[in-house]
């Protein structure tokens, strides 16, 4: 009995892959089949059937739609071997011939015939004359219903210049840097009043993470770097996300320009740090922060600010005066992912990768983008955890 | 010379009648509705703009069905023909018309259709027993 069960497993799967192959029954079928039912079954009442089994008129129907297409293949294999894209009237009558020459029909052994003369067409012109006008009992509408897809916005679309020979005309256009820049400002007033806040050493650790995080996001992003002031002020941006819309917020802008090196006052924590950096540090917990800034000094380094300037140029001032190792001392690895929801609801700095998902009305494009760099920002960081 | 002008305008009566069928196709409104004949011939890659033709294929097709119909229709009568020509002192069996899959198969292989079913499945206290009695 297990042969015989196995055996008919496999035939299973077999029909299964042979009727997946003939690919004429598709899983969005079943409107089109429905609608067969309903006619064949008017059809049967019309020729005096007063019920019927499920399973027949489902076979049944079936059968009717198979035959629709079978009929058209043929016109069409016809109409292509002479040369024609367009089916005509001899196209369709020399295949209801060949559907209907298991059965025969008048005329079939005449040689020279004339399809026009076809027996065929006699006998369907005596159907007509001889059936019932039954119209079919619904109201049945156009389908498939083809959905208008928006353009992707090209640069052909919108008649813009790629910036480049290297990019053809066909990609979507780079994003408007002017309405970045007005957005940016608005963020701007939002953040400045997160200073001066003292951050608990628990919530360090993830902070740091989230930062580099957000930092290796931006150097995934092809040079469009947007500041993340990482460290200081993370708690400060963090309730301030809180109570703001973090999708509505406002992007950073990537600008290259110099930043003034001004006198920063910086979180007492933070600039505990500083101090102690040139002496000895003392507390463990300094020792983190200190490695976290190390960490974070090439990433920092390369970015430039432009919408925490304050943050930012702090930030600038503490690490430009030093140039310290680069101690691969993150977290915990498996964490990152961790509190990434986390990392996206409390991070101020993820604004600007809210920003990118923000407006999905248009920008579906860039969220699937951002999203994707995400996940690479998420494979990145694991490899210098890995480096331990 | 003859010959040939008869062959013609017998051809020209041909096409003639072919045309004047397919104009008298517009007036009658097939059973089967054109967006689904129109559905399954865009699938198989026919392509034509003339709503005749979908007629014709339409028209065609119920034809089909109409024939299975009948021959299954014919099956089903014999059988009851034939039971209650065993039984004249019961009552006539329900005159009920029913469509089975006994009757169209037996139907469809004349047209080349196999379609073929178990017997029966051992899981109900009703198996194998004449379908016409059973309730639908």
């Amino acid at each position: 009995m297990k042969d015989g069960g196995l055996e008919n497993k496999k035939e299973l799967e077999n029909s299964k892959k042979q009727s997946k192959s003939s690919k004429f029954r598709s899983k969005n079928d079943d409107f089109s089949l429905a609608i067969a039912k309903v006619a064949v079954a008017q059809v049967c009442e019309s020729v005096g059937f007063q019920s019927f089994q499920d399973s027949a008129l489902e076979t049944l129907s079936d059968v009717t739609a198979r035959y629709i297409y079978t009929l058209g293949k043929s016109a069409t294999l016809s109409a292509n071997l002479t040369g024609r894209l367009e089916s005509n009237v001899f196209d369709v009558i020399q295949g209801l011939e060949e559907l209907e020459s298991g059965l025969g029909f008048a005329d079939a052994s005449d040689v020279n015939r004339c399809l026009a003369n076809s027996g065929v067409i006699r006998d369907i012109v005596h159907f007509v004359g001889d059936a019932a006008d039954v119209p079919f009992a619904y109201d049945v509408p156009r389908f498939p219903v083809v959905k208008e897809r928006e353009g992707m916005g090209s640069f052909w679309e919108k008649g813009e210049e790629p910036h480049g020979e290297h990019l053809p005309s066909w990609l979507p256009a780079f994003p408007d840097p002017e309405s970045c820049a007005t957005q940016s400002t608005v963020g701007n007033g939002t953040m400045s009043g997160s200073n001066g806040v003292k951050t608990g050493l628990v919530g360090v650790e993830r902070k740091i993470e989230r930062p580099l995080l957000n930092c290796q996001k931006q150097f995934a992003r092809n040079g469009n770097l947007r500041d993340s002031s990482c460290g200081a002020g993370d708690s400060a941006k963090a309730r301030e996300a809180s109570n703001s819309n973090p999708y509505l917020a406002a992007p950073l802008q990537f600008r290259e320009k110099e930043v003034d090196v001004s006198p920063v006052v910086l979180p007492t924590k933070l600039s505990n740090e500083v101090v102690l950096r040139d002496s000895v540090p003392e507390n463990h917990s300094g020792e983190d922060q200190v490695s976290v800034l190390e960490t974070f000094a090439p990433a920092i380094e390369a970015m430039k600010s432009g919408l925490c300037e304050y943050d930012g140029s702090r930030q600038k001032n503490v690490l430009y005066n030093q140039r310290p190792t680069v101690h691969f001392k993150i977290g915990i690895g498996k964490k990152s992912l961790n509190t990434a929801p986390y990392f996206v609801s409390k991070n101020k700095d993820i604004h600007k990768i809210a920003y990118w998902f923000e407006n999905s009305n248009e920008k579906d494009d860039r969220k699937r983008r951002a999203e994707i760099f995400s996940e690479e920002s998420m494979e990145c960081s694991h490899e210098p955890e890995r480096m331990k | 010379m003859n010959h040939n002008q008869q062959s013609n305008d017998g051809k020209h009566d041909d096409d003639s009648a072919l045309s004047d069928f397919l104009a008298s196709l517009m007036d009658y409104t097939p059973t089967i509705p054109d967006e689904l004949v129109e559905h399954y011939l865009a699938k198989s890659g026919f392509q034509c703009p003339d709503v005749r033709l979908i007629r014709l294929v339409a028209v065609a097709t119920q034809k089909f069905v109409a024939d299975v119909a009948s021959d299954s229709l014919q099956h089903c009568k014999a059988r009851q023909a034939a039971v209650v020509k065993d039984k004249r002192d019961k009552q006539q069996k329900d005159k009920r018309l029913i469509l089975t899959m006994d009757d169209l198969s037996k139907s469809l292989r004349e047209y080349g259709v196999n379609v073929k079913q178990q017997e029966y499945f051992a899981d109900s206290p009703s198996t194998g027993m004449d379908p016409a009695s059973r309730d639908e």
